[in-house]
């Protein structure tokens, strides 16, 4: 899948599951920079990604990212 | 003190090894006294004797650890302070506890307004960790809980609750000893993170901690897997996060795994129990008011645990505290019957710091086998079975746990209501999808733009309060009291 699809479905992701849009989709994009994306929301965007890509995380892939560029290069390996 | 002592002696013991995995870096316990020992100089130095309560930025860093025992030392109390709750929650706490200085491990000080001891950067003085003698009653912390009315409740706890705490956590035998290696996975604002930190020190065990900007669950699954976490304490709610993982999780090295702070379902036990082939698994509970924890269950492996509504049983009351159940008229109920469970002993603090008029609605007196007792309310709606095992059943009033953390849904409704312009707002608690306590705000209003509540909530509230839903109704159902129905304003979340 080409990355500008996959950043665009993780943002409408994000956008659902966090009820605003109030971020860029940088690679350098982490968590704290979103607002209310919490341990939660977290869980949350994370069950949705994996719905909306038909793919599954480990736990031990989820700890490993640490920002939006790792998030999508890890969902274009596995989709 | 035998208490400080305890520490004393323990950490001088075990110099050689480990006390602190602090985002993948060891500290022994060498290098932990060097640091008590330049910060309790300090301290002496640029404190007053008066001066009971120092404020404490809650940092995830060896300094802030030394800190705590630095202050116990010196016999003084700790009050934790988290940077990132909101300055004006900071600053209620800061007034009432009286503090006047503040211990901080930040590169640049978080209140800038108040005296500053920057623990990063201090002075080398010789080892010396004799504590000063002081009394029983002194304070060893005050941990401030959500109140009422919007202003936070001190709950203060002296080193003669903590001695009595640490006593009975011993007798349950979940021993401890300087091979272990043990999980503290509590923000400092929590007194959960009190026994994580504390019960690894007194045997020269390593505390494993959390680095704040991770996330927490799957962070603690690399640490229990990738160092052979033997001990860990942790709310029920990291369980429901790592459920979906459960198949992946494999960790045998642990030998003890207790939740505290939540309901614990028996069906997610259960197959916890599988991750953790060789662990003994309990469910402890108790309020701040009494240390910590102070009732205990063992869960059993295939065979029958009590249970009320799929929730474990929280046990027995531990060594030095006694537990009652009554009606609201502060009477005995007959066994099996429900009522409010109420505690005494060694570990139930002297009462709220400074406040007279919660202090009387708490705590009430009461001939207990013989003796004029202190007892106090729970608010947790409980009956104990013939054999003594407390089932808990719910809540007496309108709190919730979140992630452990105890909510007053008043006190989010009394700041939504100061923002909303004499609009109604009711907070409820429900349940998610993988069984954790959100919260949702329901308004009594049209359809609104609620982005500047939100914000303004957030400048009074910590995170853990703001609601994570907000929905509208015209007018709130009433129940057939006459009364806002809560329930049905609570089927409104999913």
């Amino acid at each position: 899948m080409e990355i500008t699809t996959i950043k665009e479905k993780v943002s409408n992701v994000l956008t659902t599951i966090l009820e605003h849009s109030n971020f860029e989709m940088s690679d350098e994009l982490t968590a704290k920079d979103v607002d209310g994306w919490d341990s939660l929301s977290h869980m949350m965007i994370i069950t949705k990604i994996e719905e909306e890509f038909g793919i599954r995380f480990k736990l031990r892939e989820l700890n490993k990212l640490k920002n939006m560029g790792a998030l999508v290069s890890l969902i274009q390996s596995k989709s | 003190m035998n208490l400080v002592f305890d520490i004393q002696k323990s950490i001088e013991k075990h110099y050689d090894r480990n006390a602190f995995c602090i985002g993948q870096e060891y500290h022994t316990y060498k290098e932990f006294a060097q640091i008590i020992s330049n910060i309790r100089k300090t301290v002496r130095s640029k404190t007053e004797e008066n001066e009971i309560a120092i404020g404490l930025v809650t940092n995830d860093d060896i300094q802030t650890y030394a800190s705590i025992i630095a202050l116990w030392l010196e016999g003084k109390a700790y009050v934790p302070l988290n940077s990132e709750f909101p300055l004006s929650r900071n600053q209620m706490v800061i007034g009432q506890a009286d503090i006047r200085t503040i211990l901080d491990s930040s590169n640049e000080k978080i209140f800038s307004e108040y005296q500053t001891i920057t623990t990063k950067e201090l002075n080398t003085f010789p080892v010396d960790l004799t504590p000063l003698r002081v009394s029983e009653e002194n304070l060893a912390y005050i941990f401030f809980t959500s109140g009422t009315t919007g202003t936070p409740k001190g709950v203060p706890i002296t080193f003669s609750n903590l001695s009595g705490f640490v006593d009975a956590f011993w007798a349950l035998d979940y021993p401890i000893t300087e091979e272990d290696r043990c999980l503290q996975m509590f923000e400092l604002t929590f007194d959960l993170s009190v026994m994580s930190y504390l019960a690894p020190i007194l045997k020269g065990a390593c505390v494993y901690t959390i680095p704040k900007e991770e996330i927490k669950y799957s962070y603690i699954f690399e640490l229990m897997e990738d160092y052979e976490l033997t001990f860990s304490l942790m709310v029920p709610s990291i369980l429901h996060y790592l459920r979906p993982y459960f198949e992946e999780i494999n960790c045998p090295a642990l030998k003890y795994s207790l939740f505290c702070g939540e309901a614990l379902p028996l069906d997610v036990t259960e197959e916890w129990s599988t991750c953790v082939p060789n662990a003994t698994i309990a469910n402890v509970y108790g309020p701040t008011e009494c240390t910590i924890f102070c009732t205990d269950y063992t869960y059993v492996k295939n065979a029958e645990n009590k249970t009320h509504n799929g929730v474990l049983t929280i046990g027995r009351d531990m060594k030095n505290t006694s537990t009652i159940i009554v009606d609201k008229d502060n009477n005995e109920v007959a066994v099996g019957e429900s009522g409010e469970l109420c505690l005494s002993g060694a570990q139930l603090t002297p009462g709220y710091w400074k406040n007279k008029t919660k202090n009387k609605e708490a705590f009430f007196y009461k001939n207990y086998q013989g003796k004029n007792t202190r007892f106090y309310r729970t608010g947790d709606l409980c009956n104990i079975d013939a054999e003594g095992d407390i089932l808990y059943l719910g809540r007496v009033d309108f709190q919730a746990k979140i992630q452990g953390f105890r909510v007053e849904l008043s006190e989010i409704e009394y700041h939504a209501k100061a923002a909303l312009d004499k609009v109604n707002a009711v907070a409820v608690a429900f349940t998610n999808t993988i069984h954790n306590t959100e919260i949702g705000l329901v308004i009594e209003s049209e359809v609104t733009d609620t982005k500047e509540l939100l914000e303004y909530i957030k400048t009074k509230l910590p995170s853990y309060m703001i609601p994570s839903q907000i929905k509208h109704v015209q007018s709130f159902p009433l129940n057939t009291n006459g009364k806002i129905d809560r329930k049905k304003l609570k089927e409104m979340f999913s």
